[in-house]
């Protein structure tokens, strides 16, 4: 689990905010005030977990502010930190933390590191296709689905059989959707769930987070995972190591494949970020920008995490 | 006689010509039905019904045993459950509502099914967020807080009213915010730019007592305060959509209420007859065609992307043609041919063959950051670090195709010049005319119908490419078009949308790809339109132009 997102559980905890199960928006978000002469390009390159919520935000931010223009780019998180340091983007939205090389090519361009904001928080679920009877895996047994490495120490899992389903489905072999290496989701999921092993040359890797869903919707021995948002009628998410994947226990931590999602913006220390790229993110962390995350089927944040966030880009 | 003796030899042959023409063909209808059949039921309005549960069903919404909504997908599936052999009967209702349910399709069961009945007096209710609604009409609620019921005899007719004002404001909020306060806006940001240059050029505190620099800050000064007025009076009208509230019933029985401006569209699905039906299709269909896209693009319309793809493709034609025929011209009529000729037309053979992707990487390396690059460094270094031409645009994909698509056209127009009789050639210089002489005004003019031919077939391939667009400047969202109304009205740094990567976002990366399903289906068949409607003014032009010198061609 990565810093900023211990920050979250901690606040999350310390604030003793009671979240339901169907991602409310934290009422004491501050509502986003207009303020005026915001206008230009905006360019956004980067994950495309964030890719809907970018683009919703361009939306509600465009309504705001007629005269902005947002372009928006989502092909996966690897490709921000390029975009930022070639100086193409503006913003660099991430479904995953920089890694320390990304970093330090960004450091060694401008002399100072990119500036990371959290945004939502994502619960990557384990999607089954809706007839499949499983409730629940363990990380171990989804390490012994998905990986070729078993560092979690189970043995490998091939067919529905081994998980306790009976019934026609038993005897045939777990079919793995999965995404391409580009993608921030392939990233987490290999680091957390798998441990950092390979995943197994089984997994289809797909071009997008809703081709696994569609995948899995449309193959009844289907397995795959991908963002919550992504969850359609044809999928069921299932309990991880007997947690839900709900707002509540991402936030206090108790769902392990929880994670924030970022934007990263290039922000030169002790200056003023400018204001069509701090305006947006302000529009973000505020009440109507958490409200289209909900939309969007993640999870907002909490407001003492929104603020402390808000406090770090100013 | 037997049959052997009056079937000329080879003739089994014939036949298997025709299978291969019928194979193809058939392939080829079947794709194209698919496409159309899926593409244009979009837009027809579904039959709503009205969905009992079996007593104890676990397919219920929220704890009610009834909803509704229409069958999106009725289909036999595998039973895998324990101890069951045969197929299931499964349908997928469309149900809506995702603000109160969380979802808009849901999967039942057959035999969970009670019964389907009619809905008398449902309305459908097209949302500007959270797609339609479905429910029953409940009230009016005025802003004095008078309350009109459904039973009132006026109802309907003061529901259409207030949704006709709600509608004109909603125009003339967007009259006011995009054109009015655009340019003002753009106007602002120029003199920022010239405040910037300035402060480049002479240091921040030098340029700030420049005379110049003050009038700028005056001027910003001014058009603030319109900004300010006219910003206000669009936040009013914006806060008058909210005045009027209308409250429906779920069939799952929550009340819900939806300020006015908030709707797009209504209808009552059970009273529409046949030319209702017309008149939805029609509509629906014009504004899918005519408005810009929402919600992430599952919702609205795809004009930017239809727009895009045009501006793109006729920049591309612009730039492939004189490149192309220009190489084909020297390369045909002046080269000397020999081994060195040879192996060029064999090079250009095999560019055609190149995988696509690999123009986009050129694409995005060469034109984008090194051309791109200088050219912000040179021109619009105010605007710096906010790259104006240093990232993917409209021009840079337009260019990239275009190399793309260059050695079809030499190809072509290679094809076209040798086919001009010599006659021809050898008549105009005996006349006296010189060399260029006699390619300008005999050979260029015979050959342009195939010139042509060889532009269709560019066009062709350049509409339909998707993979390098990716790399130079397609995107998700460019609501702002490559050409407008704004000095210098063609904006060939923009980003654009496209029909072709749209219907990849769509189908892979949407966020409710069961909402987007049929979208891409429409996509698909606009974007195969376009090509054909392209292709076609090439075509006609090319017939005309063969009409005209087919008496010059002896």
């Amino acid at each position: 689990m990565n810093q900023k997102f211990k920050l979250i559980t901690s606040i999350g905890l310390a604030a003793g905010l009671a979240f339901s199960a169907s991602a409310k928006v934290d009422p004491d978000l501050p509502n986003y005030e207009p303020v005026s002469g915001v206008s230009g390009n905006l360019n956004s390159i980067g994950s495309d977990t964030l890719n809907n919520m970018m683009t919703l935000w361009a939306e509600g931010f465009q309504a705001i502010y007629p005269n902005v223009n947002i372009q928006i780019e989502g092909k996966g998180s690897s490709t921000a930190p390029p975009a930022l340091i070639e100086g193409t983007s503006q913003l660099g939205p991430m479904s995953r933390a920089m890694k320390s090389k990304e970093v330090d090519a960004f450091e060694k361009e401008f002399g100072y590191k990119p500036t990371q904001v959290g945004v939502a928080i994502d619960a990557l679920a384990v999607f089954l296709n809706k007839d499949n009877p499983t409730e629940s895996l363990t990380l171990e047994q989804v390490d012994s689905m998905f990986s070729s490495t078993f560092k979690r120490g189970g043995t490998p899992i091939a067919r529905w059989g081994q998980l306790g389903v009976t019934g026609s489905l038993a005897d045939r072999p777990i079919s793995l959707y999965g995404r391409n290496s580009a993608s921030g989701t392939y990233g987490f999921f290999k680091k957390v769930a798998l441990e950092g092993g390979d995943f197994s040359p089984r997994v289809k890797e797909q071009p997008g987070s809703s081709a696994v869903v569609q995948g899995v919707a449309s193959d009844i021995s289907g397995a795959g995972y991908s963002g919550i948002g992504y969850k359609t009628s044809g999928v069921k998410a299932v309990q991880l190591n007997e947690v839900e994947p709900t707002a509540e226990n991402c936030i206090n931590g108790d769902y392990p494949l929880a994670r924030t999602l970022y934007v990263y913006v290039n922000k030169e220390p002790n200056q003023d970020l400018d204001k069509l790229t701090y305006e947006f993110l302000r529009y973000v962390l505020s009440k109507q920008g958490q409200e289209v995350v909900a939309k969007d089927g993640y999870y907002p944040l909490p407001a003492p995490v929104s603020a402390q966030i808000l406090k770090s880009i100013q | 006689m037997s049959t052997k003796e009056i079937r000329p030899k080879g003739e089994n042959f014939v036949w298997f010509t025709g299978m291969g023409l019928a194979l193809g063909l058939l392939m080829v209808f079947a794709l194209l039905a698919v496409i159309f059949v899926n593409g244009i039921t979009v837009f027809w309005p579904k039959e709503i019904v009205e969905v009992r549960l079996k007593e104890g069903s676990d397919a219920e919404i929220q704890g009610a045993e009834a909803f509704a909504g229409y069958i999106s997908i009725d289909r036999h599936v595998n039973d895998i459950r324990p101890g069951k052999v045969e197929q299931k009967r499964e349908l997928q209702f469309f149900v809506g509502n995702k603000d109160v349910y969380g979802f808009m399709y849901k999967f039942v069961d057959y035999d969970q099914i009670e019964s389907m009945g009619p809905t008398p007096g449902i309305i459908e209710l097209e949302r500007l967020e959270y797609g339609d609604a479905i429910g029953y009409p409940v009230s009016l609620t005025l802003k004095d807080g008078t309350k009109i019921s459904v039973g009132d005899e006026n109802f309907e007719k003061e529901f259409e009213e207030f949704f006709k004002a709600a509608q004109d404001r909603r125009k003339e909020i967007r009259h006011l915010e995009k054109k009015v306060i655009g340019r003002i806006n753009h106007k602002m940001t120029q003199l920022q730019v010239k405040k910037r240059t300035l402060e480049r050029k002479h240091g921040d505190e030098a340029a700030q007592a420049m005379s110049s620099y003050i009038k700028y800050d005056d001027e910003i000064a001014e058009l603030q305060v319109d900004y300010d007025k006219l910003a206000a009076e669009a936040k009013a009208l914006r806060q008058e959509q909210h005045d009027i509230q209308f409250t429906y019933r779920l069939a799952t029985g929550q009340e819900q209420s939806l300020p006015m401006g908030e709707l797009t569209g209504y209808y009552y699905p059970d009273r529409l007859g046949f030319f209702g039906k017309i008149t939805f299709f029609v509509s629906h269909l014009w504004d899918f065609v005519s408005e810009n896209p929402r919600e992430a693009n599952t919702e609205g319309g795809i004009f930017p992307a239809i727009f895009g793809t045009f501006v793109m493709t006729l920049l591309m034609s612009i730039a492939v043609m004189p490149f192309g025929v220009l190489a084909a011209i020297y390369l045909r009529e002046y080269a000397k041919q020999g081994a060195f000729v040879r192996a060029i037309r064999i090079a250009i053979n095999n560019l055609a063959g190149v995988p696509s992707i690999v123009y986009g990487v050129f694409g995005l390396g060469f034109f984008v950051y090194v051309l791109g690059g200088t050219i912000d460094d040179l021109f619009f270094s105010s605007r710096l670090p906010t790259p104006t031409f240093g990232t993917g645009g409209i021009l840079w994909a337009a260019l990239t195709l275009a190399l793309m698509t260059v050695p079809v056209v030499v190809v072509a127009t290679e094809e076209a010049l040798s086919a001009v009789p010599r006659g021809m050639r050898e008549a105009s210089l005996a006349c006296g005319a010189s060399k260029w002489q006699t390619i300008q005004r005999i050979v260029i003019p015979a050959a342009a119908p195939g010139m042509l031919t060889g532009l269709v077939l560019a066009m062709a391939r350049g509409a339909g490419e998707v993979a390098p667009l990716m790399l130079v400047g397609v995107v998700k969202l460019a609501p702002a078009l490559p050409i407008d109304g704004i000095f210098p009205y063609v904006h060939l740094e923009r980003k654009f949308m496209h029909l072709g990567f749209h219907i990849y976002d769509l189908g892979f990366q949407s966020p409710d790809s069961e909402a987007a399903k049929p979208m891409v289906f429409a996509t698909t068949l606009l974007l195969i339109v376009l090509v054909v409607l392209l292709n076609l003014s090439a075509i006609i032009i090319r017939n005309k132009l063969k009409k005209r010198y087919k008496v010059g061609a002896f």
